[in-house]
């Protein structure tokens, strides 16, 4: 089975849900439903693109959905636009979104995702051969607590995130033992308990995020994702398992409702026209959760100093 | 002859307990033991009242014996298990739910045992209460509530709160309440029984000065045989739902229907209850200017045995009917006669 | 003759060994494939109740027609209808009036001013009560404003403004119809039943699909969680209206209308406000989850503060909500007590003196609202004189987490290794077949044949819907945090009791606890404990604490003091009378603490998901996160039938106890 993922709870962020006269002549003052999350880098993707089709005289209106739950308001145009779907955790929801017809994938953000185990800087030290996985073999005691010794112990996602991170324990005869949290706060919490005390950790960690931005740390390197290692045995290094990989990577995907573009086909363009990168993200990331900026503060800025880059977006 | 009947109940019955309405009409004239048998908890048993306008009625028993079932039953406050109820010759238990609403607002009022006031309104509210229930304005309403609270005595007292209020006047404000819609039939349930003996006294003259003017008939509960006596013109006896007799105080001390009568009359002070009438000997010529012949022995004891002579007796026409001496009166003083 | 045939105390604990024998050496038995359906329930039994649900659900949401309309047109008509005075409120307190959209949005009437809130909130506080009161009001909210909680709070505050209204008077009619309809009563109970012990996660997705994502789905959830307490007391209340007052109406010739509002509501108006104040506590209870589907406010601010790791931020949120719950609730209690002391009524007085707080309180309204266009500080708090302990909290769970780790991981798997673990095995171990067996006879033992027949159906239904495994794990974790809480809350509950002066610091800590959200300490519990069954007991007996000291002190502060004075005569020493007098007379007021203390340790597994358990509050939670109204409902349902099977055998034990003192 695929992963279907969400990232966390149902989201939550102030909405404000008004209507107004549009500035511009617009093919329909109807607004258009941007979906949020709960991840800040959602919030700032959502919020520029909300920015940028105001300036281009379209009512916006931002509604708080779950992460797969939106698919069903996608589908019936209860919402418009949703601005992160992850090809790592949405890609299964929404191609089957897509193949009903009533859902559009409107292009790559330019954000990429990658998910992976990840490890402090300091236990590079005391695990040599990192990056490179096979050095997990030989020092799994190196992670283990008390309670998983002689194994290591990974911290994994929410099980609802699936990750078959069991699965590649057992394809790449690592001597680890999966824990799961249940949410992603758990997930990084441990992260900050081992790292204040310089203690033994290994984890999920997903970007663009900003914990990368916060602790110094790197990805294993698996076998590259295909999706043969993750369907076929015989593929990969262990001819009798699957998953004997990493975890796959891809881009970050916006996706609309199939009506969005005969409803507000200048909207649409600039919808596809978008893209941020990751380092751009990265830092409006970090700013918002470890500077502590707020949100509208910092798309404030994005949209002052790139100003020629979205008016290129909405043809003027 | 007969007076007006207000209300009669013909043959009540209220038993608590699973199909009982079905067990009466198999069983019409079940005594105690078989109601108790079949598992029904018996409250009253085949009650016939006949309570005459104008009267103080009393139903008078001890805790339990069904006293305030019955009393319920006569206003439909409980629905009696099976019998007739006739208040001013209608058949009460046909009357519907809008005809019983009417006939509660305008023609009958309750005094309860602990008073129920509400406690959210003032003595006016309260008084006033059923009368803006019935929909009269709240100036009208106000108006005649001031009336009656003056009538019990309260006056100045309209704007406290009942909890504001001792026991006495609390169920002072409960009989105001209850007269305020001038209600041809009166239920008092117990009124003066949560009261201090010396409140209790106070409230029973105040209560009989009231009907002195008011002229209500009255359907009055208590378990104090010695209230029944000092305010009945009849007394009913009720003994585990059942009506054992119904008679005048005095026909009650001086021929008690049972063993169980008799033992509430042993107390009762003879002098106050029994009549000169009663006592006198028939025919027999006396001395002095006459005295009534339904006068309480305790109202002429002090004068016969002064005069140490029979005095002669009169009836209300003041016709001579007989005479009566000291000994006869010493008599009853010390409860020789029964 | 019935007695004889109940199994006596022997036979149970005979059961009871052979229950544990089972659980622990029985494994090896039941590795043979023949026997192994004992163990697990087999797959192919499972009735695919859950599908149904949603597939139910999805017909409702899609399908459903009611001709003129369809059934979602009618759910999102009702959310309108509830946005509207949301949205009034939340701009009143919060956001002011805004004209515009988004970025572009400007603000037209600003809300209330920081001020002027708070000297209302001191004018009704002076109005309910006293001064005293007035001050602790006053301070709570400047608490608020000085820790720079305020926006959040106003706007926790304006959904609390609009679901208790719900909440009040949904229970009333509910407890008003359970009060004149007997049947009403059969059918409504369970349900109540249900709506109280089924966590709020799994009912959020179907609330999502009908009302629509926002804040007005959070407050449907926070209305239906918090309305079953007013619903009962509401009954009772009106059950325990004194007969005569009934008789008097019906005598005075009241309408039904007529009994229920004149007569019968402002008769039972104290009980009724312990109700309000209760929805307004639970109401308050939910702004974490609330905040989860976009009420945003305090809980908002507590979720994504410990998303960042913020633990001081989120801390200082979590705190503003307790703040915020104490005023609130001493207001509320107070405005109750007002309500039903009737007061001679005031001499006729001039407009301005009768209404003189209201005419005060107007005048720092319009003072505050004109010169804030000119000092902004009177309109807002300004930022730049807010206090913040964040770095106060957070160095100190990382001044924790560096020095004292090795000390709370030694502690941890000492607990894990000879406590956790044997319950664990032994509810694993035992065949639940086995297992269904022995909760019908102790039903059947506690509460007679009806309550056998319900605990047979009800784990059945757990077994048949798949779910036996993780109601077991769900069991084991609950057992074991309810026996931690107990050994901890009840001598804490008999302390307080005893000594005046402890009760009342005990009595703040209780409050604290029971009103900030799990959520705030569970995130530095992972840090100091890591992600495991261990952090989830510490989550679940800090919430789970607060019944079991209630109770144990409410049962024994009120144990008669004539019994205590014939002690005192008899010669009895403290410990005496503490130990034959005062706890075994308060041991069913303690029974029914422990009952509570189960129930809130059921609803603390969902949360306890959030770190990583495996039971049906990860199952709900899951659900949650799938969009999948039929899972999340029927493990739902699972864990409320374990409620309500401990809630059941434990009343009815409870029941019997008092029986056999005679305290009923």
């Amino acid at each position: 089975m695929k992963t279907t993922i969400s990232r966390s709870l149902i989201g939550a962020a102030a909405a404000a849900v008004l209507s107004t006269a549009a500035v511009a002549e617009v093919e329909s003052a109807d607004p258009i439903k941007l979906t949020l999350h709960d991840w800040s880098g959602q919030l700032i993707n959502t919020q520029i693109m909300g920015a940028i089709l105001e300036e281009a005289g379209y009512n916006i209106e931002y509604v708080q959905a779950d992460y797969i739950a939106q698919f069903a308001g996608l589908k019936t145009g209860d919402l418009s636009l949703a601005m992160e779907i992850w090809a790592t955790t949405g890609q299964e929801a929404l191609d089957e979104a897509v193949a009903s017809g009533n859902v559009v994938n409107a292009g790559e953000t330019g954000l990429n995702a990658i998910e992976e185990w990840w490890y402090p800087l300091y236990m590079k030290e005391r695990c040599p051969g990192l990056p490179d996985w096979t050095a997990l073999q030989n020092c799994a005691e190196a992670f283990a607590t008390a309670e998983t010794a002689p194994k290591g112990r990974y911290v994994g996602g929410p099980v609802t995130w699936g990750g078959f991170d069991e699965e590649r324990v057992e394809a790449l005869s690592l001597d680890f033992e999966v824990v799961h949290a249940g949410t992603d706060a758990a997930l990084f919490a441990e992260l900050e308990s081992a790292y204040q005390r310089e203690a033994p950790v290994i984890l999920w960690v997903y970007v663009p995020h900003w914990a990368p931005a916060k602790y110094e740390g790197e990805f294993v390197e698996f076998p590259p994702y295909s999706a043969e290692c993750y369907n076929d045995p015989s593929v990969g290094l262990n001819p009798n398992a699957a998953y004997d990989c990493g975890k796959p990577r891809g881009p970050i995907w916006k996706a609309a409702w199939a009506g969005f573009a005969d409803k507000w086909p200048g909207a649409f363009s600039a919808v596809q026209a978008y893209t941020l990168t990751n380092d751009e993200m990265s830092a409006m990331v970090a700013a918002v959760d470890i500077e502590g900026q707020s949100i509208d503060d910092v798309v404030d800025a994005w949209m002052d100093d790139n100003e020629a880059r979205w008016m290129g977006w909405i043809g003027q | 002859m007969a007076e007006n009947i207000k209300l009669a109940c013909r043959n009540v019955w209220k038993l608590y307990g699973p199909r009982a309405a079905e067990f009466l009409k198999a069983n019409p004239n079940a005594d105690l033991e078989q109601v108790r048998q079949a598992g029904f908890v018996p409250a009253v048993r085949g009650a016939n009242v006949d309570v005459r306008d104008g009267e103080i009625f009393v139903i008078m028993g001890l805790s339990g014996s069904g006293k305030s079932t019955l009393v319920r039953c006569m206003s439909r406050l409980i629905e009696p298990t099976a019998g007739a109820l006739f208040f001013e010759g209608h058949d009460l238990r046909k009357a519907s739910e809008k005809a019983l609403i009417d006939i509660r607002r305008h023609k009958m009022g309750m005094v309860f045992q602990h008073f129920a006031l509400l406690p959210h309104l003032t003595v006016l509210e309260n008084v006033a209460f059923p009368l803006t229930i019935q929909g009269q304005t709240k100036a009208k309403a106000a108006a005649r509530a001031a009336e009656v609270i003056e009538l019990v005595g309260l006056g100045g007292r309209e704007h406290y709160y009942p909890r504001a209020l001792s026991g006495g006047q609390q169920q002072r404000v409960g009989i105001a309440r209850s007269l305020a819609v001038e209600p041809e039939l009166w239920f008092l349930d117990e009124p003066f029984s949560a009261l201090d003996p010396l409140i209790r006294r106070e409230m029973q003259d105040e209560f009989l000065r009231l009907q002195a003017m008011l002229k209500k008939t009255i359907v009055f509960i208590t378990h104090d045989f010695d209230e029944a006596i000092r305010l009945a013109d009849r007394i009913a006896i009720m003994k585990d739902g059942a009506i054992i007799q119904v008679a005048t105080p005095e026909e009650l001390v001086m021929n008690p229907a049972s063993d169980y009568v008799e033992e509430f009359t042993r107390h009762v002070p003879r002098d106050k209850v029994i009549s000169v009438g009663a006592v006198m000997q028939k025919g027999a010529e006396g001395a002095g200017e006459g005295l009534r012949m339904e006068g309480k022995i305790a109202d002429i004891a002090e004068a016969v045995v002064s005069a140490n002579a029979p005095q002669m007796v009169v009836d209300s026409a003041g016709k001579p009917v007989g005479a009566i001496d000291p000994e006869t009166v010493i008599n009853v003083l010390i409860g020789r006669v029964r | 003759m019935e007695r004889m045939f109940k199994p006596s105390i022997l036979v149970f604990a005979a059961l009871f060994a052979a229950t544990w024998l089972l659980a622990k050496f029985g494994g090896a038995w039941f590795e043979s494939p023949a026997l192994a359906w004992l163990m697990e329930y087999p797959k192919s039994w499972v009735l695919p109740l859950k599908d149904y649900v949603s597939a139910a659900m999805k017909w409702l949401v899609e399908d459903a027609n009611f001709g003129l309309f369809t059934f979602t047109e009618f759910t999102r008509a009702i959310a309108w209808l509830i946005e509207q005075p949301y949205e009034f409120v939340r701009a009143v307190l919060a956001t002011g009036f805004m004209d515009g959209v988004g970025r572009r949005a400007e603000q037209i009437v600003p809300p209330l001013s920081w001020i002027a809130v708070t000297a209302a909130v001191v004018a009704l506080g002076h109005y309910a009560k006293s001064w005293g009161l007035a001050a602790i009001v006053g301070l709570a909210f400047l608490y608020l404003a000085v820790f720079g909680q305020w926006e959040s709070a106003m706007i926790t505050l304006a959904s609390v403004v609009i679901a208790v209204p719900f909440g009040v008077v949904g229970g009333l009619m509910l407890g008003l119809l359970t009060y004149r309809h007997k049947a009403f009563e059969a059918v409504l109970k369970p349900i109540l039943d249900l709506m109280q012990t089924i966590p709020v996660f799994a009912y959020l997705v179907p609330i999502l699909f009908m009302f629509g994502f926002g804040p007005v789905s959070a407050l449907v959830a926070t209305v239906i969680y918090a309305m079953p307490p007013m619903a009962r007391i509401t009954t009772l209340a009106l059950q325990n209206v004194d007969p005569e007052i009934v008789d008097f109406g019906k005598m005075t010739g009241c309408t039904q209308r007529q009994m229920t509002w004149k007569i019968l509501v402002p008769s039972a108006l104290s009980g009724l406000m312990v109700g309000v104040n209760q929805v307004i506590m639970l109401s308050l209870n939910m702004v974490i989850i609330a905040s989860m589907i976009g009420a945003g406010g305090l809980g908002f601010d507590v979720l994504s503060s410990l998303r960042r790791l913020n633990i001081g931020g989120g801390f200082e949120a979590g705190i503003a909500i307790v703040v915020l719950a104490i005023a609130l609730d001493r207001l509320s209690q107070a405005l109750a007590e007002r309500s039903t002391t009737y007061a001679p009524a005031p001499a006729k007085t001039g407009l301005f003196v009768r209404y003189k707080r209201s005419g005060v309180v107007a005048v720092i309204l319009i003072a505050t609202m004109a010169l804030g266009f000119f000092i902004p500080a009177l309109q807002t708090y300004p930022e730049g004189a807010e206090l913040s302990t964040g770095a106060f909290w957070t160095e100190s769970v990382k001044y924790l987490n560096i020095n004292y780790f090795d000390q709370f991981e030694a502690v941890k798997i000492f607990f894990l290794n000879n406590f956790l673990l044997p319950i664990k095995r032994f509810f694993l171990g035992i065949p639940w077949p086995w297992a269904i067996a022995m909760l019908t006879l102790i039903g059947w033992k506690f509460g007679g044949w009806k309550l056998g027949l319900m605990n047979l159906i009800m784990a059945t239904f757990i077994a048949a819907t798949g779910m036996w495994e993780k109601a077991m794990i769900t069991v084991y974790l609950c057992g074991a945090s309810v026996i931690i809480a107990s050994v901890i809350g009840i001598p804490i509950g008999i302390w307080a009791a005893l000594s005046p002066r402890a009760g009342r610091v005990i009595g703040v800590v209780i409050d604290t606890l029971q009103t900030l959200p799990s959520f705030v300490y569970l995130i530095p519990v992972v840090m100091l404990f890591r992600i495991g069954d261990f952090t989830a007991m510490i989550a679940i007996v800090a919430y789970a604490l607060v019944p079991a000291v209630r109770y144990a002190a409410h049962g024994v502060r009120h144990v008669s003091a004539e019994l205590i004075e014939a002690g005192v005569v008899s010669g009895c020493t403290k410990w005496q009378i503490l130990l034959k007098i005062r706890l075994p007379l308060a041991l069913p007021e303690i029974l029914l603490g422990i009952n509570q203390t189960i129930m809130l340790a059921l609803s603390m597994l969902v949360i306890t998901a959030l770190v990583g358990t495996r039971d049906l509050g990860q199952e709900v939670y899951i659900a949650l996160t799938k969009a999948d109204t039929g899972r999340g409902l029927v493990a739902g349902f699972a864990i409320a039938f374990i409620a309500i099977m401990a809630d059941r055998v434990i009343s009815a034990s409870a029941r019997k106890a008092k029986a056999r003192y005679g305290l009923d």
